[in-house]
This record gives structure tokens, sequence and C-alpha cells, in this order.
């Protein structure tokens, strides 16, 4: 039995297994697994655009959308983009109401000289993108409506070098405060200006220009915005599905190891079954945490299929080596190998099939973020790296277990 | 009972094409329930304030918001959920409420995600279905057991959505994910058995078929009850996630189908399959032996191909062949007359 002992932890697999499932603990301890909004509860808007737009626009729109709701204090926020007509957002402990509202709401974009206003959104007709220099200056050129341009000409008359400072909604956007240059106070309406500034880099420079185009932008969305779905789950209910799911899973464990006890009769088997999913699971987490994928339910759901799939491989792992073990007592070692071979044939076989089904519903998912059938796209990924973990490193263990510890 | 299966095998590939058909004629007569990620609308959990009652946030929904088919899902005390298939946005809806209730969670899926839900759905699962049939003929490249594998898998779904339109499971977005699971546990059992049944030497058909039953059930059984548990475990402590407690219910009655698709069918069709394959390398072998004299060596080579015991001492299996020989000329002379 020592020896086995031995030979099992020398086995390459295994020790790939042990370190791995040590990276595993560790990273979910250190990094921690992100909660889907499902679990700790959170809103997501579906955001429906006036009509398609190319990347560049659609750039636009989920920066100045990301940058408006930071404003407003949303942390924790998600703004990404889903095909060419629809954003997605979401975030963590807000109701959808008040996001509605901020999303809504069109950004209301003040500039005022000695706290009078000169400039709002309306007035700003089109913005250009800004432009950097290496020493670090940057100017961001918009253009103003006529009208806006006779109005800004009369409220600047005479203010050249005054600070120009910038609101959304009311709200201060940067604490540098430009001044105005003497050209613009002169009186005379001019359709074409900009914001310049200097930063100690271009890298700076880059980041406070984007900033006031942002700005500028934000309060004229290039394309209209309709709200087409939004979810939220309280964060008690959230918690309410992360236990139930804790709960359930254990259980099922357990069920599982009933079945496994009823039909073989060898609580030995039980073990080795119990830590192999066990395992999988760890790793499967310990990736997740890794790559700061979120596990909602839909991705909970994908653990217990392909844990559930592991499950299968390990009985007919099994099988495959106890059907064959009274039939010779010569050569059973090589014997007990050869089925575990022709087990591994079924296991990679039945992965194989799995994992081209979830394919489509991962492409899917990715290629739209999480707005229609990509909520469930969590669901098709988990599953595949689980069967990716369970085919390659868990269930080969298992295999070297049950062979020479059992057979 | 499993003698009986085995005795009886050609009648029973009927059984699951008679529950497949009982199970399409049962979704069209019957059609299925759409979750509201499918056919839009709003789903809201809200609770009452004050002496507020449960009509009259019905009531109150129906005359701001115009909403039709207010469904009250599930009501304990001061907490409501209800289901509508009007979308309204969460502040409308809020509005709407009109200081009746307070709103806990709110979903609402408009027709345009709706319709690109259904559309991805149509996709994935015609996608999937393909992926999964190309893979089963990579992996045999055999023609009649890869169609027994993808037949027993379609017959599975079949089965499946059969079931969601009996007992009222609505298509959702994750009973979607749950079919597609289902194709997975379909496929395990299937290639475990034909992998069995085929590439094995050991025993006699029945002998592995059995075996192979045996492990099938196993893995079967020990997926049922883990899913049962999750079902009742979902439903006991949160009814509202929906997500699991249908994944589950799906994936129950998928497999309980997938032990008759397998079982039933498959094994069926592969036995029927085995069967013609022996008996025309049996006629190959009599022509071969009626033509000419071949070399002893040959014979053994046939022999070999048939699928019999390998334990077998190869005197056993020349008397085996010889028999089978008889016999098999026995039958053709009945033919003949």
């Amino acid at each position: 039995m020592s020896r086995a002992t031995k030979q099992f932890f020398r086995d390459k697999r295994v020790i790939l297994l042990i370190v791995l499932l040590l990276i595993s603990i560790i990273s979910i301890s250190v990094i921690g697994i992100e909660q889907g909004l499902d679990l700790k509860g959170g809103s997501s808007l579906q955001l429906q655009l006036d009509h398609p737009v190319d990347k560049a626009t659609m750039d636009i729109v989920t920066s100045v959308l990301d940058k408006r709701l930071n404003l407003y204090g949303v942390t924790d926020v998600k703004v990404r983009s889903s095909g060419n007509q629809m954003v997605i957002v979401e975030m963590a402990g807000k109701s959808p109401q008040e996001v509605e509202k901020l999303i809504g709401n069109p950004g209301k974009f003040e500039a005022k000289i000695d706290n009078q206003t000169v400039l709002t959104g309306v007035d700003v007709a089109n913005v250009k993108s800004p432009e950097v220099d290496s020493q670090g200056g940057w100017h961001v050129p918009f253009e103003l409506t006529t009208e806006g341009a006779k109005n800004f000409a009369a409220a600047a008359k005479g203010k050249g070098g005054h600070e120009v400072v910038m609101y959304l909604d009311g709200k201060e956007i940067d604490k540098d405060h430009p001044t105005l240059s003497e050209e613009l106070a002169s009186g005379e309406p001019v359709t074409e200006i900009e914001v310049t500034g200097g930063a100690e880099d271009q890298a700076a420079a880059k980041e406070e220009a984007n900033a006031v185009y942002t700005v500028l932008k934000t309060g004229s969305l290039p394309v209209k915005l309709k709200v087409i779905g939004s979810n939220t789950v309280s964060p008690e209910l959230g918690q309410q599905f992360a236990l139930g799911a804790l709960i359930a899973g254990f259980l099922a464990i357990l069920g599982i190891s009933a079945v496994v006890f009823l039909r073989y009769r060898r609580a030995v088997l039980a073990v080795p079954i119990l830590l192999t999913t066990f395992s999988e699971i760890i790793i499967i987490l310990g990736v997740a945490s890794l790559i700061h994928w979120n596990m909602d339910l839909a991705a909970i759901a994908g653990l217990i299929a392909s844990v559930g799939t592991g499950v299968d491989d390990q009985i007919i792992i099994t099988d495959e080596v106890l059907n064959h073990d009274s039939e010779s007592t010569r050569h059973r070692r090589t014997r007990t190998q050869m089925n575990v071979k022709n087990a591994l044939f079924i296991i990679f076989a039945s992965a194989g099939t799995l994992i081209a089904a979830m394919l489509p519903l991962a492409y899917v998912g990715f290629a739209r973020g999480s707005s229609g059938i990509g909520t469930i796209a969590g669901f098709a990924f988990t599953t595949i790296i689980g069967v990716l973990i369970g085919v390659f490193i868990t269930r080969p263990v298992y295999a070297k277990f049950i062979e020479l510890f059992i057979s | 009972m499993f003698e009986k299966i085995m005795d009886n095998y050609k009648v029973l590939i009927i059984v699951p094409f008679i529950i497949a058909l009982l199970s399409l004629s049962l979704i069209a007569i019957n059609g299925f329930d759409y979750g509201i990620d499918l056919r839009g609308g709003s789903q809201a959990d809200f609770e009452l304030i004050g002496s507020a009652t449960t009509a009259d946030v019905e009531n109150a929904l129906k005359t701001n918001l115009h909403a039709s088919d207010i469904k009250v899902m599930n009501s304990d005390n001061k907490k409501v959920t209800i289901e509508t298939d009007t979308s309204a946005s969460a502040l409308e809806f809020t509005n709407a409420l009109d200081g009746k209730a307070k709103l806990v969670t709110y979903n609402t899926i408009g027709p345009v995600l709706s319709d690109e839900a259904m559309d991805q759905i149509y996709i994935a699962m015609i996608f999937a279905f393909i992926f999964m049939a190309v893979t089963v003929f990579v992996v045999f490249r055999e023609f009649v057991p890869s169609i027994g594998v993808i037949l027993a898998a379609l017959f599975d779904i079949i089965i499946a959505v059969g079931g969601m339109s009996l007992f009222h499971i609505p298509l959702s977005i994750a009973s979607v994910g749950a079919l597609l699971m289902l194709i997975g546990y379909s496929v395990d059992t299937d290639i475990l058995l034909t992998t069995r049944l085929l590439k094995r030497k050991e025993g006699t058909v029945i002998e592995r078929a059995k075996a192979a039953m045996k492990t099938g059930l196993t893995m079967s059984i020990a997926a049922i009850v883990a899913m049962a548990i999750l079902y009742i475990v979902t439903i006991l402590f949160m009814p509202k996630a929906t997500t699991l407690s249908n994944i589950s219910a799906v994936l129950i009655i998928g497999l309980c189908g997938d032990i008759i698709t397998t079982w039933l069918m498959n094994l069926g069709i592969l036995r029927w399959y085995i069967e013609r394959k022996q008996a025309k390398k049996q006629e190959k072998y009599l022509n071969l032996n009626d033509n000419s004299k071949e070399s002893k060596k040959d014979k053994d080579k046939e022999s070999k191909d048939l699928k019999e015991s390998k334990k077998d001492k190869k005197s056993k299996k020349k008397n085996k062949n010889k028999k089978k020989k008889s016999s098999k000329k026995g039958k053709k002379k009945k033919g003949g007359n």
C-alpha cells in the first residue's frame, strides 16, 4: 500500500493537481471571486441606440456614459457595448430607477466665467478629437452653433484671462480651471474654439484632454438612447441566491455520493469521488478568480454541469477498472492500465462533444456581451473550462488513484 | 427485465419514437410558455406599503401603465411578485405603483431584446447540434452508430421540450442552457454504450451491453438525484432563482428521457447494426470459401474480425464459426425454398 501511495504522489498529473489546487486556494483567498450581479445585488440596464453606429461612435457613447455615471458618484460601474446598437450598463448597489434617471438625463453642460454662464451643452455643435503634442500641451477643438457663438461672444467680452469653470449638471468637472484667451474676449462671434491646457507629460496631457473631450461630448451624446430592458436583484436576494446555491451544491454532492455508495457498496470509493469533485470545483473557482470571471447564477449552473459530467466520468473509470478485475489474475496491472485508457477514450469523446455543443453559446456571449442569450454565456464558458480542467487534470488523477488503490 | 429488453430489442426501438412523436404533438397542441426574457415583459417584486393590497397595485398598474395580463406569481404577506407582458422602464413602473408599493427587484425585457434573444437561441441551438454531430462523426467514423448517438440526443431534447410543455416550464434563456447541458449528458451515455459495444472485444455483445447499462444507469441516476436535490432546494429556499429551478427541472425530464432513448433505441440500433455487420462478414467469408480454397491464414483473419470473445482459444473459435456457418447455410436454404 505504501508503495502505491509513493507511486501515486510521484505521478506527474497528481503533482500538477496538487500544485494547481494550492494556486487556486491562494488565488481565491487573495484575489477573491467576483460575484455576478445576481449574487451580490445590483442592476443592469440594456440601452438601445437610435441607429447602429460604427466602433468609434460606440466608444464615445460608452465612455460618455461611464464618465457621467462616475461624475455622479456611481462607482463599480461597467459600461460596455453589445453589438453595434446596444449598450449594457451594470452596477452594484444602485436601484434601476436612480440609474435610469442618470442615463435618461441628457446631461447639462455649462461653462461659467465669474459665476456667469457663458456656454451650455446646447451651444456645442460638434466636438473634435483632442490633440496632444509631445511636450504635454493639449487642445480640444469644438464648434459652437451660430446662436451659441453669439451668446458666448457677448458674455465673454472683455474677460480675457479669466478662469473658465466647467460644470456637468451643476457639478464642477475639473479643479484646474482653464483661462479664457484674449482673442475670444474681443466680442466677435467665433464658432470654432478650443479648450487648451498643459500637463507634465504626454500621457497626462492625453488623460486631461480626454476628460475635457468627454465632458463636452456628454452634453451632447452622438445618438439618442432608450432603455429597452433592465433588471435588478437586491443584495439580500443575491445573498439568498448565493447561500441557496451553496447548500444545493453541497447536498447534490452528498446525493451523488449516496448513489455511488449504493451502487458499489464500498465506502472507500466515495472518498476519491468526493475529493475529485471538490478539487474540480476549487480549480474552476481558482481560474475564475484569476481571470476575474464573474460568478453568477448561470456560471454556478455551468459549474454544476461540469462537475456532473465529472461524476459521470468517474463512474465510467470505476466500472472499466472494476468490471474486468475478476477476469484475469495475471498481468492485472497492465490490464488495469488498458482499462483506464479505454475509459479515458470515452471521457475525451464525450468531453469533446459537450464542448462542441457549448461553443456557439459561448461565442454569442462573447460577441454580444450580456444581452439576450449572452446572459447565460457564463454558463457555457464555465462548463467548457470545467470540462477541460476535468479531462486534463482531475479525472486522470482519479483514474490513477483507482488504478493503484482500488483494483 | 434486462433479458426481456435484450430479446425484444427490435420492437423496443419503436418506443422512443412513439414517445418523441407524442412529445411533438403535445408541443404542437399545448404549445409552451415563453419566459419573459423571450416574449418580452416585466417581472417585479415589491413590498406593499401600508394597507395597500395586491389588488390595489394591480389596478394602479392597469390604469397607469395600461398593463394587461398581470399575473401574480408569488405572494407572501407583504411581498408580491408579478409578471406582466407590458415592458416599462423601472422609472415608469415605480411611478405607476403610485406609492402603494416599494419596488424591490425589477426585470424588464423590451421587444427588441426578446426578439434578439430568440434569434440567438435558435442560432446557438442549431450550431450546438451541428457541432455535436460533427464531433460524434469524427469520434466514431461509422455512419449508423453516429446517427444513433445524434438521434438519441435529438429525441432527448424533444422529450425534454415536451415535458416543459406538459409541466408549463417556460422556455427561457435558462432552460435553453439546460437543453444544451442535456446534449452533454445524453451524449455521455450514448458514447459509453457505443464504445463498449463496438470497440471492445471481451464478452458477448449482450454481456457488454449489460455492463454498459449498469454504468450508464448509475451515471443517469446520479445526475437525476443531483438535479432533483438542486430543484428541491431551489424551490424551498430561493423560489426566485428560476434560473436554477428551470435548469434542474428540464434536466430531470431530459435525463429520464435519456434512459429510454439510450437503452431502448440506441442499444437496439447498435445491436441491429452489429448483427448486420457480422452477417455481411459471414457472407463474405462463405463466398471466399465457396469460390476458392483460401489459406487458413485468411480464415483466421476473418474470424478475428467477427467481434467474438478474444479469450477463446483458436480451436474454439473455429468450432463456433463452423456452427454459425452451418446455421447460416440452413437459413439460406430455408429462404431459397
